[in-house]
């Protein structure tokens, strides 16, 4: 009898779980088990279709982890869609929601420029110290530019004071001259004078 | 209150923006306190399970945790600090006072603070330890 080879008992095979519809994602996000929530909000990412389900959660959810998933899942599409209806919550009654819509349209680079006329017109002030909170972290090459131009026309002097704030690390010595008419814009402003007495001498190197 | 007894105040004041932090740190230095730093929530209460503070001078809008969040985490039984809080922010909406008192504070100020107020409210606030 010749010798038979024995089959090696076979493995089962493992099966990779099935990837969730896009359909199932969406209605996940609203279960009432945030881990769900959050994986629902990752697993949505790329997904264009999603946006305004995402878009809409963004007000109504209140678990910051899964907060933060459907911003960052958002912010990754750095669309006008999305930099519109991220820029409503910056107004938003909200500590938590506000700073980080904040915090995801400053990764939003290619969209921002589009919503910031009306960010920068905006009728409540800390909208506008909001929106220096955004350019102070935004990649982009005008961000300086826009900065000054807040700091030069801005009428609020908290919105001044954000804005000097949020252009600081990058300021250079040509920007002194901006900083101290800004003084003389509100010399009533202790904070404002404080933080320009204090920048001037590493942006001229003298001392003031 | 004078340097000696200010002294024995422990402030910690949260804010994310660095200038504010100098600002409000030079103030409360200048009156003689003992002035501790923390650039959001989450350092702020990792700072007090560490540190007996007397007052808390805390901002609202900061990013990883924000000033009503901290504050709250303060009150918590994890933290238990009853340290008087004054929350400093641009936002002056309504409500945001209640927000700031619901969550524990003691008084809410809108920026600028001017800074001889600021002085005034940390040594009336810290008066127990300056008796």
């Amino acid at each position: 009898m010749g010798l038979v080879r024995k089959q090696a008992p076979q493995e089962p095979e493992e099966v990779a779980p099935e990837k969730p519809s896009v359909e199932e994602l969406l209605g996940r996000l609203g279960d009432p088990d945030a881990d769900e929530r959050r994986e629902a909000a990752l697993g949505l990412g790329g997904v264009v279709e999603a946006v305004p389900a995402l878009l809409a959660r963004v007000g109504v959810e209140e678990e910051p982890r899964v907060l933060e998933s459907i911003l960052t899942t958002l912010a990754a599409h750095d669309t006008d869609e999305v930099a519109g209806g991220l820029a409503v919550h910056l107004a938003s009654d909200e500590a938590g929601l506000r700073t980080a819509a904040a915090a995801a349209l400053a990764t939003m680079p290619r969209s921002v420029p589009d919503v910031l006329p009306s960010l920068l017109a905006a009728p409540d002030h800390d909208v506008r110290v909001m929106t220096a909170m955004v350019l102070a972290d935004l990649p982009h090459p005008e961000a300086r530019t826009w900065l000054l131009r807040m700091i030069c026309e801005d009428p609020h002097p908290n919105v001044v004071t954000g804005a000097i704030d949020a252009l600081l690390p990058s300021a250079t010595p040509e920007d002194a001259p901006v900083l101290q008419d800004a003084v003389l814009r509100f010399p009533d402003d202790p904070f404002l004078r404080f933080t320009v007495q204090a920048a001037l001498p590493r942006l001229t190197g003298t001392v003031q | 209150m004078t340097s000696d007894t200010a002294t024995r105040a422990r402030v910690l004041v949260v804010d994310d923006a660095a200038t504010v932090r100098l600002y409000h740190s030079s103030l409360l230095t200048g009156a003689g306190f003992e002035v501790s730093e923390a650039a959001n929530g989450l350092e702020a209460v990792e700072a007090a399970l560490v540190t007996d503070f007397d007052l808390f001078v805390v901002d609202v809008n900061m990013p990883k945790m924000n000033g009503y969040a901290c504050v709250e985490a303060l009150r918590s039984e994890n933290v238990g600090s009853a340290a008087p809080v004054v929350m400093i922010s641009t936002e002056d909406r309504p409500g945001d006072a209640d927000r700031a008192y619901l969550a524990g504070a003691n008084l809410y100020l809108v920026k600028p603070v001017n800074g001889d107020r600021l002085v005034r409210v940390a040594t009336m606030l810290t008066a127990e330890v300056a008796a």
